[in-house]
């Protein structure tokens, strides 16, 4: 391993002295493991060795940034005059200078330890567990009649150095699932999905067992079928722990990422201003073991933390990297991810979500006299203005307090802002879910969560 | 772009498949890649950097009694080769075998593609791309002070593909791309604009950065002072970006026969059926010149071709790889698709390659006129939770404006299109003769009648 620390030290000094103020060199050695069943067949399985690295500089205040899929000392060579001859050319054209918070420099080793190592699992296993889910899907009913199935583990481990000092090793290990099934009946199709993802380890299988996972995915399917249609409208809502996550994530994480901020998001000028109800605590942590958001140090080797966004609906924090951190004077938290040596690090969320308040499911019912309860969801998307839309795989109607029937093809709309401050009672129960979140071309492993949270109004579209 | 050499590349590939017979695969194919990319960012009005991607890499895909192991390197050292087509093989065998696998295609004759390479984008030096960018970004701002562009790129691309197989293929596939975009919004007294997008894409050197920045300013600014309508059935025009959004997630998955042999298209059992207006006419053409998703042959090595899909609103073809066209005893249509730098990481999958919408007759201008009451959609959110299965959608419109009495009155905010596409299709009243390129479309504007407007 010292062979590699010698490589990007090189690196890093040749950096400096081509005249670059900031230099980092992330390397990566990686295998990747990825399977996808088709209706009980194994398609593909697919094995892959990610070696390479990117090179980030900074000179007279402009980036550049080389990437390369090797480590072959020529290229890291040729590879970083390359970024600092781009970013000399780019600064003729720069306004601002740019800068980076100061931050501690840190030596650490971090060595992942799971229960059962996914490098250690045989192929076999990881075809079976997976055609174990298909098969659950399928025996849950006739009706179901497709389910595709993608398997993921990453592991290996990444390098970085800078130069202002700092030299991390850090395992990554990742474990992903996401299983997609169609139900049919006469000329209705149902759709739905779920993912499983982990840091921990293979082990997540033990807790999310195919069993679990295929009835789960077939009862949802299968009850859309029935399902009716749902009214157009605004509507009071019950919002469960999965489509409360992704609504935190989508509609309100994404103003906050600090990048976004600035670009003029609806929290632009809301810093220290209440911007939902008293009820609304909001957090995005990235210590959390095991979750599927989280790690010790991010990409720019700055420490994951646990950062306060909303408290009691006051805007509190932002979630940065070094560059927005310096220009807004907030402290780095720790947010700046990329998917791999492929991309810069930008910012990211890592296990975004609702803190629990103290209200049971039932009190959180009782008062509507008819509504929806959103218990899935499919897929969701947020601008820079705070319109949201998220769609939902799996709801029911609310009549009298009392969850009724199931309903299909609903999305939910409107003002993030807006919404948030019709947030009028929160849930005591907790959830957690695994998701991946794409920004700027990279995907991101990220969690979001929280508890049943009732809203006095929502936009419900769908086939009115 | 020096080493960049597919005759190098050719060479590796053929050593690696042999290896992989040797060691006991019935069948071996591998896919190689060598590509550069280099562009240049811009962030909250201004050059934020430059950024240069150099990537090489291997896909082997091997098979043992009917069973397919796959495994990449990007060490291109025979060494590391060798070990991948170990893990390849290691990963066939621990596979079942399936009856319906079809085998890897023969040698065959590739077709022409034209205007796909261009030498000059090969040699572009950075400064060229930095002026570029700094043209599309001055123009935009120089619009209007109120508009502020958050990101942008310019950007040029070399991609060498390669892909051997034991049946003979031994093909080499020489690409070029160059693109630009701008995201603005604008700002006035406390009001922000949803973000507005413009962009150009080409295969050859002559996208128009100055016109992008000054149409995504006039974008911004023209969505300012937006406001709220009620719900209403009317007509709604989808531009190119909408609509490529909007058909992705519903028509185009639909037509996968993958999707239809797995009941997961509501297009099954629907050739020489009427499924849309008969004005629609639909091509999926891998051999268009300068298509953004145009080559010589897919990603398993079948040569790309031009399938009708929907002709004069009758469905005509599905789209087929050669797994999914042995189960229906058809040929593939070759739209087995790898694509990417790092396309060697993968394996192939079901995909349109250019999905084409055949040109109407009339201007943009005459689109809008004939709307007494109606939308200009300029963009969709949250098309990728439409349902597939049945081409259900919900989404959000933005950035969009009213129409009344054919004139573009005023832009509107909150406002939810959604239906069935089968619906939306089969209303079309009118479709544009311009055409742009983005993602897997080639479109015109589109006019639908009676689209559901949920606010």
């Amino acid at each position: 391993m010292g062979i590699l620390k010698d490589k990007l030290l090189k690196v890093v000094e040749k950096g400096r002295s081509l005249g670059a103020e900031y230099v980092e060199v992330r390397a990566e050695r990686v295998s990747r493991t990825s399977l996808t069943t088709k209706d009980g067949k194994v398609e593909t399985a697919r094995q892959g060795i990610d070696y390479g690295a990117a090179i980030r500089v900074l000179v007279n205040g402009a980036w550049g940034f080389s990437t390369l899929s090797s480590l072959n000392n020529e290229r890291l060579k040729k590879a970083v005059e390359e970024a600092c001859s781009m970013a000399k050319s780019a600064a003729g054209k720069l306004r601002t200078p740019i800068e980076l918070a100061e931050i501690k420099a840190i030596e650490d080793k971090v060595y992942a330890k799971p229960r059962k190592d996914p490098s250690e699992i045989s192929i076999e296993e990881k075809m079976n567990i997976t055609l174990n889910i298909d098969k659950n899907v399928f025996d849950f009913n006739p009706k179901v009649k497709s389910c595709t199935i993608d398997y993921l583990d990453i592991s290996g481990r990444s390098y970085f150095a800078n130069s202002d000092g700092t030299y991390i090793e850090q395992d990554k290990l990742y474990v992903w699932s996401r299983v997609l099934a169609t139900a049919k009946e006469g000329s209705i199709l149902a759709y739905g999905r779920e993912e499983i993802g982990s840091t921990a380890g293979f082990e997540v299988f033990d807790e999310q067992t195919p069993e679990k996972i295929g009835n789960l995915i077939g009862r949802r399917i299968v009850s859309q079928l029935k399902a009716k249609l749902p009214k157009g409208g605004r509507f009071p809502a019950v919002i469960g722990p999965n489509v409360i996550g992704v609504f935190i994530h989508e509609a309100f994480g994404h103003l906050a990422e600090a990048d976004l901020t600035i670009s003029g998001s609806v929290l632009a000028d809301k810093f220290g201003k209440k911007i939902a109800s008293e009820k609304v605590n909001v957090y995005d942590d990235g210590t959390i073991e095991g979750a599927f958001g989280s790690f010790k140090y991010d990409d720019e080797g700055v420490p994951a933390q646990k950062t306060l966004l909303i408290k009691e609906g006051v805007v509190t924090g932002l979630m940065t990297n070094r560059e927005t951190a310096k220009k807004l004077g907030l402290p780095p938290t720790g947010n700046a991810r990329a998917e791999n040596f492929r991309h810069k690090p930008i910012i990211r969320m890592r296990n975004t979500y609702l803190a629990p308040g103290d209200y049971s499911f039932e009190e959180l019912l009782e008062d509507i006299k008819f509504g929806y309860y959103l218990k899935s969801f499919r897929g969701g998307q947020a601008n820079l203005d705070g319109t949201f839309q998220v769609g939902i795989q799996e709801a029911y109607e609310i009549r009298d307090g009392e969850i009724g029937e199931p309903v299909r093809n609903l999305s939910i709309s409107g003002n993030t802002l807006e919404t948030l401050l019709m947030v009028d009672a929160v849930g005591k129960d907790f959830e957690l879910w695994p998701g991946r979140c794409g920004k700027d071309g990279q995907t991101a492993f990220i969690c979001d969560g929280g508890p049943h949270t009732r809203v006095k109004e929502v936009i419900i579209g769908g086939r009115a | 772009m020096e080493e960049l050499n597919s005759e190098k590349l050719l060479e590796i590939g053929k050593r690696a498949v042999e290896k992989a017979l040797r060691l006991g695969a019935s069948e071996a194919e591998a896919f190689l890649c060598m590509g550069y990319t280099n562009s240049v960012g811009i962030e909250l009005a201004q050059i934020s950097g430059c950024m240069s991607r150099w990537e090489q890499g291997i896909g082997l895909r091997v098979v043992c009694n009917k069973a397919v192991g796959f495994a990449y390197t990007t060490l291109l050292e025979e060494k590391a080769i060798d070990e991948t087509v170990e893990r390849a093989l290691k990963f066939a065998r621990a596979n079942k075998p399936d009856q319906n696998w079809p085998g890897f295609p023969s040698s065959t004759n590739f077709p022409e593609v034209k205007d796909v390479y261009d030498r000059k984008i090969v040699e572009l030096s950075s400064e060229e791309l930095i002026s570029s960018a700094s043209e599309m970004l001055e123009n935009a701002l120089s619009y209007d002070k109120r508009v502020l562009p958050i990101d942008g790129r310019v950007q040029v691309s070399t991609l060498y593909n390669v892909l051997v197989n034991s049946n003979g293929v031994e093909a080499v596939d020489e690409g070029t791309a160059a693109g630009c975009y701008l995201v603005t919004i604008a700002r006035e007294a406390g009001e922000v604009t949803p973000i507005c997008f413009e962009y150009d894409i080409e295969r050859v050197w002559n996208i128009r950065p100055g016109q992008v920045g000054k149409e995504a300013a006039k974008m911004a600014v023209s969505s300012l002072k937006a406001k709220k309508i009620g719900n209403a059935k009317m007509a709604v025009i989808l531009n190119e970006v909408a609509l490529e959004s909007l058909l992705y997630y519903t028509l185009i998955s639909a037509v996968k026969a993958d999707a239809v042999q797995r009941e997961q298209s509501a297009l099954k059992g629907k050739i020489g059926q009427k499924v849309a207006s008969e004005i629609l006419t639909i091509y999926d053409d891998g051999t268009l010149s300068g298509g953004l998703n145009s080559a010589k042959f897919d990603g398993e090595g079948t040569p790309m071709q031009k399938t009708l899909i929907i002709e004069k609103g009758v469905l005509r073809n599905f789209l087929y790889d050669r797994y999914t066209a042995k189960k229906d005893g058809v040929e593939s249509t070759g739209n087995s698709v790898r694509e990417g730098t790092d396309a060697y990481m993968k394996t192939p999958t079901l995909e349109a390659t250019n999905f084409m919408i055949y040109p109407g007759d009339a201007s943009k201008d005459e689109l809008i006129e004939e709307i007494k009451d109606g939308l200009l959609v300029y963009g969709v959110q949250g098309a990728h939770s439409s349902n597939p299965a049945t081409g259900e959608f919900s989404v959000v419109a933005t950035p969009a404006w009213k129409i009344e009495d054919g004139q573009i009155a005023y832009p509107v905010k909150g406002v939810m299109i959604t239906g069935d596409i089968y619906e939306l299709l089969g209303n079309i009243s009118a479709i544009g003769k311009e055409t742009r390129k983005i993602e897997r479309i080639v479109a015109p504007w589109i006019r639908a009648d009676n689209v559901n407007v949920v606010s």
